[in-house]
Parts: structure tokens; sequence; C-alpha cells
């Protein structure tokens, strides 16, 4: 680059959050929230077009920024839910929250789910815990689009029967024949009438069609490779499996270089990769 | 490109001249080293400086810089302005001047950075050839040679510079400040015999051939455990690094709680909770996997985005590291199998 003096004024700070104020506060277990925010001014809310998958950096001035996956879907303009862990000082301090409050939104970043590769195809998705949060944004889409998909089916494990997210809409959707809805829980109490044990278990209880199906896997780092490895059981195709990763995040643009996973990074070249890139991807699974 | 012979004698008549309109800064001896700092007087450039601790990215990327100033209670940003100072950078080495152009990669590219944006927009870097000491290995990546980057390159040839010049304001500059003359043909020779003289001069052979292979093929190689066990995580070679730009961002509450600043500062990915999420899962929580993934981003994680090894061969490395990690050493063990 050769030095321009007199250089064009700068019209974007990526860096700057945009004001949203909160909507709505749902509790969903001790330790989760279903937060709903609304970006303030027209432009803000019309600007804001995302993918499932993707995420937001949650700002609040005075503790500081986390990068959190968008739970609501694309297909509900104007309001955008993030399911949210009080797991640390960003966290927490929104978890202090009311509804009225205002707080930063920075975003939508990274690669989603490639909605548009996957319709006319059968979608099998895994959970595993707070990993539901990206893949509801994914469910709730294809629920709006659902004439465009073949056989759904989700396969979601917990904890406990306590820890289940988003369990009132589970409930409804248990008893609807377009969505195979399969929960599971490690430590069953005695309400729990569902399958117990890990998440790759319910494998053995479904039918995939290998070449027709396309997969998204979230949940805790040491879950995935061994549903890939399921979905691999399935003859399923490797750059049909897709992956949500978790990384530490600063700046969501690919320039604190915290979220590298490999030879990418997890905000620009993710969070959303297929089995085949992260195969090829050091330290990935 | 265009030339000009600028003899030496002129450089502190082109230095205040600079000064009259931009904050000068360039290589000052000081405690017995160099450091890039404000000029206070022409005379205290020392062109003949063999390196600087610190690269000149602090003054793009200062290793600590408030991006925006808030109000606590209704979250809003009442301060994010640029640094639009009007500098000059004054005797970057072809390895500075060619980082530069690593770190726009990064910070000018996709989503620019404005900060770094504003600073880089706002100055001059005039360059100045060197001669290698013995850690430097930029001629291992070909970024001992510089062709753009720059508004001015003085190349020495004795008792003068032959001067590139690559920009209107470098031209401008020298066109109001030095008398210089046009090059000759003998000018042009005595270029390339000093250039010879410079490549002749390296005393460091780096191996560079096969490299992204060889960091995937080997990357349960055991030299990587031999070097974590030497490595101090202490990140020294981050912080003197020209192309290391990784950064953390921390909130600073003024004393009345009521409003603060959001400041980032340089992080190394050498520290142990780089990579660290929510409940303590640490993706990376060995030095052994520390050093490596450093190697490993700038030698293929880098170049696989941009077709450039994000590594200088300015030797600053070599010098800041307790340990003896330095690139030409890993680059061995990954060649030979072994750390020596």
């Amino acid at each position: 680059m050769t030095t321009h003096l007199s250089a064009a004024p700068i019209v974007v700070n990526p860096y700057r959050p945009s004001p949203a104020r909160i909507t709505s506060i749902i509790d969903l277990t001790p330790m989760e929230k279903l937060f709903e925010f609304r970006l303030i001014g027209d432009a803000a809310r019309e600007a804001f077009d995302f993918q499932a998958g993707q995420f937001v950096e949650l700002s609040i001035f005075g503790v500081g920024e986390a990068p959190i996956s968008i739970s609501s879907a694309p297909s509900k303009q104007g309001f955008i839910e993030l399911c949210v862990r009080n797991s640390g000082d960003v966290t927490g301090a929104l978890h202090s929250k009311k509804c009225g409050d205002i707080v930063g939104l920075r975003g939508p970043f990274g690669r989603g789910f490639p909605f548009q590769e996957m319709k006319g195809h059968d979608i099998l998705l895994v959970a595993g815990g707070l990993g539901i949060a990206p893949l509801k944004s994914l469910i709730n889409h294809i629920h709006d689009d659902r004439h465009d998909f073949g056989k759904v089916t989700i396969l979601y494990g917990s904890r406990t029967p306590a820890d289940i997210l988003f369990r009132a809409q589970f409930d409804m959707w248990r008893h609807r024949d377009d969505f195979d809805l399969i929960l599971s829980v490690d430590q069953p109490d005695e309400t729990w009438d569902g399958a117990v044990g890990l998440v790759t278990k319910l494998f053995d209880t479904i039918d995939v069609d290998p070449k027709g199906t396309y997969g998204a896997i979230c949940g805790p780092p040491v879950m995935y490779k061994y549903v890939i490895a399921e979905m691999r059981k399935k003859a399923m195709d490797a750059d049909h499996i897709y992956v949500s990763f978790e990384r530490r995040m600063k700046c969501g643009i690919g320039k604190c270089g915290h979220c590298g996973v490999g030879h990418q990074y997890a905000c620009i070249d993710g969070p959303v990769f297929n089995y085949w890139e992260a195969m090829n991807l050091q330290e990935a699974i | 490109m265009f030339f000009r012979i600028i003899p030496k004698r002129e450089i502190p008549e082109l230095v205040r001249g600079l000064a009259s309109q931009f904050h000068v800064i360039g290589p000052v001896a000081k405690d017995g080293s160099f450091v890039y700092a404000p000029l206070s007087a022409p005379a205290e450039l020392r062109l003949d400086y063999d390196t600087t601790l610190l690269p000149a990215k602090e003054w793009f990327f200062p290793s600590s810089e408030t991006l925006m100033r808030f109000t606590v209670a209704d979250n809003v940003v009442i301060d994010d302005s640029v640094d639009e100072t009007k500098r000059v950078l004054f005797g970057l080495h072809p390895c500075d001047v060619n980082s530069l152009l690593l770190m726009d990669n990064v910070f000018l590219g996709d989503n620019p950075d404005p900060y770094y944006k504003a600073r880089r927009d706002n100055t001059l870097i005039v360059g100045v050839s060197c001669m290698p000491n013995e850690h430097c290995f930029c001629n291992a990546w070909g970024t001992d040679e510089t062709h753009w980057g720059f508004d001015i390159f003085l190349s020495d040839i004795g008792e003068d510079y032959y001067a590139s010049i690559r920009s209107v304001m470098g031209a401008e500059l020298v066109d109001r400040y030095v008398a210089g003359r046009p090059i000759t043909d003998d000018d042009t020779a005595a270029f390339q015999r000093r250039t010879a003289e410079f490549k002749a001069a390296f005393t460091n052979d780096v191996d560079t051939s096969q490299l992204p292979v060889l960091l995937d093929a080997k990357f349960d190689s055991d030299i990587w455990e031999k070097l974590g066990e030497k490595c101090l995580a202490c990140g020294a070679c981050s912080m003197v690094c020209p192309t290391c730009y990784c950064f953390d961002v921390h909130d600073v509450l003024e004393a009345d709680q009521l409003t603060g600043c959001r400041v980032r500062t340089w992080d190394s990915c050498q520290f142990k909770e780089f990579a660290e999420v929510a409940h303590g899962h640490n993706f990376r929580d060995t030095r052994a996997s520390r050093v490596k993934y450093r190697y490993y981003h700038k030698q293929w994680g880098y170049l696989s985005k941009f077709e450039r090894v994000l590594c200088v061969g300015c030797g600053r490395c070599t010098r800041a590291c307790k340990a003896q990690i330095n690139p030409p050493r890993v680059v061995r063990a990954l060649q030979t199998g072994l750390v020596d």
C-alpha cells in the first residue's frame, strides 16, 4: 500500500456495538435464560440480516464482550434471540439485566449453516447441552420452510431432565409427525420416561438415507468425534456433515487471533464447517 | 518507480523539512540499543542502526490503545475517534516495511480496522537499506527486498543514497527539501554492487522448502514437546514480532464507575488463557501446543489466506527468546526431526 494522506473518512467502525433493547427474558433453567433483543433504529434492524449458525458479540460496557450464537430463525425478522448460560463476567452481567435495559450487539458474524444447499434433503440434527442454541435457529428456520425439506430428525442429549433447553417447544413437537425429536439424558430422574445415556446411543434407533441427508452437530468439544463417527457409520458424506465450533473470540472479524482453529479462524471461516473442512483443521475435533 | 540520488549530507535537511509538517519518528540510540522514537533533532536519527528492540507496529497498532469511551448506565459510546496525527516513520529496514504490508492484509482487508487504517493513511514511510546482523534471515522469505509499501526508500551506495520514490507525496517532499540529482548508470551499478554485498552477508541458512507440508505431516512430532519444555510462555516473541497482530480487549472503568474505556492490548498465543473458553476448557493448554500453534499459524495459517508467511526474518524474536526458540531453529527441527 502506498500512503495516502487524504484518505476517505471511515464510515463504519466494526468494533462499535449497536444499542439493543431487551424485550423479553425467559428463565429456561437455573443457569440459562432466553433473551430477546430489538436493535434500536429501523436502519439497524433492517441491516441485520443473518443465517442460522451465525453469532453476535454481546457487549456490556464496563464488563466486556462475549460471542453468542443466535438462536432465533432468520425467517423471524425484527428481533434477535440469544440463549445465554451464566458462565462468565459478560453473561453474568446479562443475567442481571431486566426487560427494557439496553445492551450492545455487534454482528452478525461468521459463516452459518448452508440452508439453501440443505433444501430438498433429510436433516439430522444432533445437539448436546447448550449446543442446541445455534441449532434451534436452524430448526425454526426449517420449520418455517418445512415443505422444502424431507425427514427432519433431532437428537438432543442433556445431563439431566432439568437441563433440557426449550423444553416447552420440544414437548409440543414430540407429538408432531413432521419432526422426529428424540431426547436423551445422562442422569434421569423419576419423572423421565425418555432415553437414557449419551446422545450417540440414539443412532441405533434411527434410519438415515446416507446420500440424501445433511447433518448438523453442536455441543461440547468432546462430543464431536463420537457423533461424527456415528454419522460416518451411517455412510453419510463428510461434506454433508456440518459442525459448529465454540472458540474464544474478542473481535469476531478475523483480527484478534483468539479463535484460531488449524489454519483458519472460527469467527470468519466458521463457526460452521463441514466435516471435510474440519478434518483438515488441526486440533479441531 | 522514480529514482533520485540524495547525498547523505542532505538527510538532516530532509528530516528538518519533514519535521515542519509531520511528527518524525525514527531509530534513535537508547540504553545501548535502538528504538523507534520521535526525533527532537535530525542528528538523533541513526540510519546506521542494526535493529530496534520493538518493531514499527507500535505506531499503527499500539501496545495499548483506547478503542472507545462509553457510559455505563445507558451502554452508549461517547467517543470512538481515531488518531489522525500526521507522521513520518523514517528509517525502516526492508523487513519492517514488508511487515506492515502483512499487517495490512489483516487490518485493511475485510472489515477494515478504523484505528489501524487512520494511522496507516496518515503516516509516510521512508525506508533505508541495511546490512544483515547474525540474527537476520529475511532472505529466507524474500522480505530482504521491498518494492512497495514505502513513499521513499533510501539505498546506501557510499556517499549517497539511491532513492526509490514510490508516491506523489514522496516525490513532492524530495523535490521540496533536497537538491539531489537524477540517477546515472554508474549509480545503478553501485546499487547492484551494494545489493550483491548485502545478499552475500547473510549467515543464517534457513531451508523453507515445503513448510506447509511439514507442519501438517509432523504435527504430532516430538519436536514440539521438546520445544514446549523449553518455552517459558513469556510471550516476548509476540511482543517484539513486527507481524504478530493478536490482541485482547477489556473494559476499564473510570474512578466514578459511570464512564470507562474499551481498551485493546497486544496479546500472545503463547499465554495459557489465549484459547480458553467458558468453563475453563482450553484448546491449547500445553506450552508445546502453543509453540506449535505460533509456527503453524505464521507459516501455514496466514499463508493459506494471504499467500505469504507471517514472518519477515527480522531476528527480533531470536534476540528476545530466553529459551532460544526462534524460526531458524524451529524450521531446522521441522526439516530434520531433531531439536538442536
